[in-house]
């Protein structure tokens, strides 16, 4: 079996509230593989976000080994953190993803500027991300001027444009009407599908959940079943090639 | 890139930039334009030369001494030559019109200052014609007198006694690179007060204001002092000999505290200047807070966003330097013009803008600074909970 893209052992996060000490997630363990659409799923304040981030690097836990994309992440300083994000994530947040004072292109074209690349390639690259999602005639619009959808995908741009082998997603259609949550929907299941991305997206809503291929159940701290979806079952009967 | 980010936040709150920007320009414009007026007193001191030395009445300046005295003074060993001043205190026109004439003598005078040089007319002209008169170009320039101009004008020392005015002719304009004598001044002969009050064709005191006393090469001014001094020790008339640098010092201690209150605006105008950027940069850093914790979570370190804050302040502090030092600088000509007839020129030195534009950039950094900071230890997780 292939090696799993994310593996946490024993994880522990918890916060002090005062002198009463909340333990968001106890002795988590947990394997993702390559390439697959996890939904997590769990109710308010059951640490999803708190998972999310200590996967993306962005958090520490205050026990365990977290290994992600082949790096254990617990021991990293967080300058190494930082480099590490910039090589192997890309996040998509609830809203407000942009920075506001760039255009579209612009904001696609952020991460690329920690690469080598050179500025016609960064730009090449970032129009291409942007075309993927669908919004090339859009790219000299300011946050402002683009739908929450819009803004949503040129996040998903942005987060594919240094092709990271992980992205994470903290409720990404939280904020969207129906149509364009499914776009949002649609789109990831598209970068699973055609550029076999691994994607973990937290969401509450059940039928956003069902573009994923397996859904990650978590309650207080504590991993619940990991369910097959339809999608998942279909994408098991024809392996890819 | 980062570059683009730090102009495109500044321009996001136009009108708070402007206003931040404005503060800057209006702050560095005072503290250059205060410091230009002080140099410009100090200046005049800084510039004296210890072969001069200026012999007036011990009593105050504003007591005349006798004429004898020239020939006394003129034997004592160490004198080469001796120039008189003589304040004469007239007045053109109307009392506004204020600029200074003296009565000097021209055989001594202008060999007593270098860099004094004609740009119109002839020194030989002003020296043979006894109603002749010099003025400086700044003078010239203010009043559009010209060489041939006959210059009336209304003593109130010297009055005449058939009540009419004094008349110098114009014969010459003079330009000072040296600011012990400014260009905004009238010399004539003191000849023409010395025979009219001796004739009584006018009122006046008799006498000289000043002797100044030019040294000859590598003797040392002390003795020269103390030998002066002790010539008139039993009068008639007591004297007080001093350097040239001393004598200007006391117009500059005669405007009392002025240059050190003017340091004290100086400095408050900093820290007012300094509150207001700070005001400006913690508003930038906090509403940034989000887009830090973005830029962050993509991978952009700690010193990037600290870079970006105080990067952007210094720019925005710096741009106000220069507009501030350039606008001083358009202003120097004019104000030394008007203003600088009074208080003795005007001038902007490179140093006073240099010291402006390291001022602005003192406070863009020490503004910039604390906001910086802030951006830099803010932690992605915490700045999406903190939920702009
Ligand atoms: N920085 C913090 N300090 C204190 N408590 C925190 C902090 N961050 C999270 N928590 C607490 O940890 C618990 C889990 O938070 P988390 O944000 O991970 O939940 P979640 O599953 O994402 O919830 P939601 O669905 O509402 O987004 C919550 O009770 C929250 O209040
Ligand atoms: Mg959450």
């Amino acid at each position: 079996m292939n090696e799993p893209i994310i593996d946490l052992e024993g994880v522990c996060r918890s916060y002090e509230r005062g002198n009463e000490v909340l333990q968001v997630l106890d002795h988590l363990d947990l394997e993702m593989q390559r390439g697959t659409f996890y939904a997590l799923m769990g109710p308010s304040g059951s640490g999803k976000t708190t998972l999310l981030n200590l996967i993306g690097g962005l958090d520490r836990p205050d026990r365990g080994r977290l290994i992600v994309c082949g790096e254990e992440l617990q021991d990293l300083s967080s300058s190494e953190l930082a480099r590490w994000r910039a090589d192997n994530v890309g996040f998509v947040f609830q809203g407000f993803n942009l920075l506001p004072v760039l255009t579209a292109l612009e904001n696609v074209e952020m991460p690329l500027s920690l690469t080598p690349l050179s500025r016609s390639r960064r730009r090449a690259q970032a129009e291409l991300a942007l075309e993927l999602v669908g919004l090339k005639d859009r790219m000299q619009h300011r946050p402002r001027e683009l739908s929450g959808g819009q803004e949503q995908r040129v996040a998903i741009a942005r987060a594919i444009a240094t092709d990271p082998a992980l992205i994470l997603a903290d409720e990404p259609t939280g904020d969207l009407d129906r149509a364009s949550a499914d776009q949002v929907l649609e789109l990831l299941q598209k970068l699973n599908d055609e550029l076999e991305k691994t994607i973990l997206m937290v969401t509450h809503d059940p039928r956003a959940a069902d573009h994923a291929s397996a859904i990650v159940h978590l309650d207080k701290g504590r991993l619940g079943s990991i369910e097959t979806t339809e999608r998942g079952a279909t994408q098991a009967a024809k392996p890819r090639s | 890139m980062q570059a683009r980010m730090v102009w495109r936040n500044l321009m996001a709150h136009k009108l708070r930039t402007f206003l931040t920007f404005g503060a800057i320009v209006l702050a560095v414009f005072l503290l250059c334009f205060l410091r230009a007026a002080v140099r410009t007193l100090e200046g005049s001191v800084e510039a004296a030369s210890s072969n001069r030395l200026m012999v007036q009445s011990a009593v105050s300046l504003f007591q005349d001494l006798p004429l004898a005295y020239e020939n006394k003074m003129r034997a004592v060993p160490g004198v080469d030559w001796i120039c008189k001043w003589q304040w004469f205190g007239g007045v053109y026109r109307e009392r506004s019109n204020f600029f200074a004439q003296f009565g000097i003598d021209p055989e001594t005078f202008l060999r007593s200052y270098n860099g004094v040089a004609m740009v119109e007319g002839t020194y030989e002209d002003f020296a043979q014609t006894k109603t002749g008169c010099l003025i400086g170009k700044g003078l010239a320039a203010s009043y559009g007198f010209g060489v041939g101009d006959d210059i009336p004008l209304i003593g109130t020392i010297f009055t005449k006694a058939d009540g009419s005015e004094w008349r110098f002719t114009v014969k010459a304009i003079y330009e000072s690179t040296t600011p012990v004598i400014d260009n905004n001044t009238m010399f004539f002969h003191f000849e023409v007060l010395k025979d009219a009050v001796e004739t009584g064709a006018a009122r006046g005191p008799r006498g000289v204001g000043v002797y100044m006393l030019r040294l000859d090469d590598g003797v040392s001014p002390e003795t020269v002092m103390a030998g002066v001094d002790t010539l008139f020790e039993n009068g008639p008339q007591r004297v007080q000999t001093t350097t040239e640098a001393e004598f200007n010092r006391q117009f500059v201690t005669m405007l009392g505290g002025v240059p050190k209150l003017l340091g004290a605006i100086g400095i408050a105008v900093l820290f007012a200047i300094f509150f207001a950027v700070l005001n400006t940069m913690l508003m930038a850093a906090r509403e940034r807070t989000r887009s830090n914790g973005i830029l962050k979570a993509m991978g952009f370190s700690d010193g990037y966003v600290f870079r970006s804050l105080l990067v952007e302040s210094m720019v925005l502090a710096l741009v106000g330097g220069v507009v501030g030092v350039v606008f001083v600088k358009l202003v120097e000509a004019p104000v030394s013009q008007s203003i600088g007839r009074a208080i003795g020129g005007f001038r902007v030195e490179s140093s006073t803008m240099v010291i402006g534009l390291l001022l602005a950039l003192g406070i863009g950094l020490a503004a910039g600074v604390v906001p910086a900071w802030m951006a830099r230890r803010i932690e992605p997780v915490d700045a999406f909970r903190s939920e702009a």
